[in-house]
């Protein structure tokens, strides 16, 4: 059948005219190309557009709050100077500390959260466990900044009520300040693995659904328990939707930048000024150079991409 | 899924035999815990959003008491924070029109780019492919902020509510493809190929046999794009500087609490109703959506 569809349209195209041709090669190979073309614009003109924009900006000294010096190009000038800047060397450390308290909790919650809900036998249950877990993610970021803004609060908010009016566990003087030096990494972490719970977990229920049962049968004929069959059989079968996730989380937590302007204000001594907000902060607020902002966003963006690519060599499938 | 799989017929022999390995009934000491730590961490998601509810009914003496439950409630924050606060229809109705056209655009270029990854012969594909997967990796929103400001500024965008949607769309767009792409590809080819030769054109075949297949993928990709337009910060925040010209979270998230229009209990108020449309939204579509993610998630 195919044979034959194929012989017949050789056979026509050689009495085909030219312009035929031409015709043919447009609606075969030119004509496609316009249902790409929506994503394509977009994506040159609002992604890569931009990206090889900031490069420009970071070799230029570009002032734009003072509008009668001239921009002028100055080569890797800017570079030279962030890398002997400590301040942006501590904003990449501080963006690798809170990925350090962040990653593991948003990768073994969900993780077991999904073997939980993936043993719930009764669909409905199942379903309205999924339902509410799923409810931050339904919930724009910065609300959900405001929501544990309010949190804790030290003030109205609920967590620090029943720590000191209802368990006593604390005085006002003595309550946690959570949005403190100290405690603000931590908190902030908290409040991610609360956005993040339900969208990781529906990810890992994913990947739970196509492990073959028979495995799970096979282990418990062997007499293993369930801990030892989570860490024999699971945790392995898991591992390709571990290792994508620990790199996409990877590169979104030290870039995470929403989080800090909104909590952590900009402070040059608070753990969330990171390289991030060090950027934004030099670029919209000073009267610095919005060239030296954007070396300041490349070096950051550099060093991250240095570990992921990393990452992806140690993940790389070894089979 | 214990169900699922069996009914499927994958194990007919396990799921045959299984009655008759049941033990004795007794209670199960781990089910029961099962539940219990499944409870709790439902409970902790809840009871957040349970404590901004009650907030945006207290009263206001007890707002500043404390309890968790209201001695009155006083619905009045709603009507009275919607009136008082002269941008925030303004700012609702910008939230609508960034997010509506975010999502419309994003889904047709999802579909149709997604449609011609599968089906059509695209000379070149491979790169586009590449690019997309690339840009999954790189943090594009931050480290391209400044040159989009200037990009914005250049073409007249800024403080206009309606030119986010230019950069949004961009935001999540190589995951809406590749939603896209993984639905695209659990359709079998013979399907394309019977259409093509009962003359169908690429277009009519895609409009009217492919979507009604795909569409699980498309309520994932709305609902993503829902999400990313409905709660963006950065841009919003960097791009739109007048309070009006704002979209309602950005505007909620820089009101800081305490007097006249913005006492707490009329900023919970405001963000119930800021909260309300994705919940709705979601509640309407997470059938599909949870099926759409369980089938193109994981093949992004």
């Amino acid at each position: 059948m195919a044979q034959l569809t194929l012989a017949e349209t050789q056979q026509s195209a050689a009495a085909r005219s030219t312009f035929e041709r031409l015709g043919a090669w447009l609606s075969r190979f030119a004509l496609p190309w316009l249902y790409l073309l929506p994503t394509v614009i977009f994506f040159i003109g609002w992604a890569i557009y931009p990206i090889a924009r900031v490069a420009w900006i970071s070799l230029l000294d570009y002032r734009p709050i003072d509008a009668s010096r001239p921009v002028t190009f100055i080569g890797l000038e800017n570079y030279v100077q962030a890398f002997s800047d400590p301040l942006l060397w501590l904003g990449i450390k501080r963006a690798a500390v809170f990925t350090a308290v962040f990653l593991p909790g948003m990768i073994f919650i969900p993780m077991f959260l999904a073997v939980l809900i993936d043993r719930v036998t009764q669909p409905k249950l199942a379903t309205f466990y999924r339902l509410i877990l799923l409810i931050p993610a339904m919930i724009p970021g910065p609300l959900i900044f405001l929501l544990w803004k309010w949190m804790y609060d030290g003030y109205i908010g609920p967590i620090n009520f029943f720590l000191v009016d209802v368990f006593h566990l604390f005085t006002i003087q003595t309550q946690p300040q959570w949005m403190s030096n100290q405690l603000v990494i931590p908190s902030l972490a908290i409040m991610e693995w609360w956005w993040g719970l339900g969208y990781h977990t529906m990810f890992y229920v994913a990947g739970l659904a196509t492990i073959p049962r028979d495995l799970f049968d096979a282990s418990r004929v062997d007499g293993a328990n369930e801990w030892k069959m989570f860490w024999t059989v699971t945790f392995w079968r898991l591992l390709p939707v571990t290792l994508v996730l620990v790199v996409l989380r990877f590169g979104t937590a030290m870039a995470v930048i929403d989080e800090y302007l909104l909590m952590g204000g900009f402070l040059r001594d608070r753990p969330t000024y990171t390289w991030t907000v060090y950027m934004w902060d030099t670029a919209f607020q000073g009267v610095q150079s919005r060239g030296y902002a954007a070396a300041i966003g490349w070096v950051g963006t550099i060093v991250m991409l240095i570990v992921v690519a990393i990452l992806f060599w140690a993940f790389r499938n070894r089979d | 899924m214990a169900t699922q799989a069996a009914m499927s017929g994958t194990q007919p022999i396990v799921a045959a035999r299984a009655p008759s390995y049941r033990p004795p009934r007794r209670i199960k000491w781990g089910t029961v815990l099962r539940h219990v730590v499944l409870a709790v961490f439902a409970m902790v998601i809840l009871l957040p959003i349970i404590w901004v509810l009650l907030l945006s009914v207290k009263s206001l003496p007890d707002a500043y008491q404390n309890d968790i439950w209201p001695k009155t409630f006083d619905f009045s924050h709603y009507g009275y924070s919607l009136q008082r606060i002269p941008t925030l229809p303004q700012n609702y109705a910008n939230s609508i029109i960034v997010t509506l056209g975010t999502v419309v655009i994003t889904t047709v270029c999802a579909v149709l780019a997604g449609y011609a990854m599968v089906f059509l012969n695209v000379p070149g594909i491979t790169i586009v492919f590449a690019v997309l997967v690339a840009s999954m990796f790189f943090p594009t929103r931050v480290t391209a902020v400044i040159a989009i400001f200037e990009i914005q500024k250049d073409l007249g965008l800024l403080n206009v509510p309606a030119g986010l949607i230019f950069p949004y769309v961009t935001l999540s767009l190589a995951l809406s493809v590749f939603v896209m792409r993984g639905m695209f590809q659990t359709v079998p080819r013979e399907i394309y190929d019977a259409a093509t030769i009962d003359g169908s054109g690429r277009m009519r075949t895609l409009l009217s046999i492919m979507v009604p297949m795909v569409k699980n993928g498309i309520v994932v990709v709305i609902i993503v794009n829902f999400v990313t337009a409905w709660g963006e910060y950065l841009l919003a925040k960097t791009l739109n500087t007048n309070q009006s010209a704002q979209t309602l979270p950005v505007m909620l998230s820089m009101a800081t609490g305490g007097m006249g229009a913005w006492v707490w209990p009329r900023l919970a108020a405001v963000y119930v109703m800021a909260i309300t449309p994705g919940l709705i939204a979601f509640g309407l579509a997470q059938r599909w959506y949870i099926k759409g993610l369980q089938e193109g998630a994981l093949k992004a």
